[in-house]
């Protein structure tokens, strides 16, 4: 089995898994008093905005060893990285606001959270536009490597940018010091759902890594 | 006194319509484009 096979499995896994954790948290997991159903959102926004700055993190690292070792798989991998977490980011920016317009009573606010996350989905569109755009295998590397490295300093701004800001974006209610302020219900809901977006994650990027890897070997694939 | 809560639930369903399409298109996107390797 190649690992664009495997790949597909596992996201095949995954969207099934899926369907299940759509299951438990619109029909199993108690209703939040003052939110609302719209609390719900909760549950596919935030692991899906932890992948976003993952795998923008494993973008950076993956270019920081592309620039010492020159190893080619590991551009493949931070191509790879980058397209899968631009389609997490997509599901952030499009759920946060459908969150934001019955809770805030605003679809969007330019508050620092917000502003540096669409800042950081437009680092991913410039990054795949740049792999686009340079012809030459060598210097693309390069040029997406300095890119990918400047997108990964990015990324704890945005996680702490509801401590160093005013902002409208509630408090890390999982990723924070002490523990998860969630009752034993909702957290397993949005421990699980963290889970499937981490298979998720996983079988895009084999995929993506697999046609990455083929193109470098036949650059017209 | 029977719980009441905002009457908020189209977002709801409006979210993870909008996750599944993403998640689905790209996994569809991506069968495309690796099915012949």
């Amino acid at each position: 089995m190649t690992l664009a096979q495997k790949g597909r499995w596992t996201t095949l896994v995954g969207l099934v898994l899926l369907a299940a954790v759509y299951v438990r948290a619109l029909a199993f997991t108690p209703i939040e008093r003052t939110q609302g159903p719209a609390q719900k959102i909760y549950y596919i926004h935030v692991p899906a905005a932890i992948w976003t700055e993952t795998a923008m993190i494993l973008v950076g690292v993956a270019s920081i060893f592309f620039l010492f070792l020159k190893d080619a798989r590991l551009d493949s991998f931070a191509e790879a990285s980058a397209e899968v977490g631009t389609a997490f980011a997509t599901i952030v920016l499009t759920t946060g606001p459908i969150w934001g317009k019955p809770i805030w009573g605003t679809w969007w606010t330019w508050d620092a959270r917000l502003t540096s996350t669409l800042f950081l989905f437009f680092l991913y569109i410039g990054y795949l536009l740049l792999r686009g755009a340079v012809a030459d295998p060598g210097a693309r590397a390069r040029y997406a490597a300095v890119l990918g490295i400047c997108g990964m300093v990015l990324v704890p701004f945005i996680h702490f940018s509801v401590y160093l800001f005013r902002t409208l974006h509630p408090m890390p209610i999982i990723l924070k010091p002490s523990a998860p302020a969630l009752p034993g219900s909702m957290l397993a809901t949005w421990s699980v759902s963290f889970a499937v977006f981490t298979v998720l994650y996983v079988g895009f990027v084999m995929q993506r890594y697999a046609l990455a890897r083929a193109r470098q070997e036949v650059p017209h694939a | 006194m029977p719980e009441t809560f905002p009457h908020n639930a189209g977002y709801m369903v409006a979210a993870y319509t909008v996750a599944a399409v993403i998640l689905v298109a790209y996994a569809v996107s991506l069968y495309r484009r690796t099915r012949n390797l």
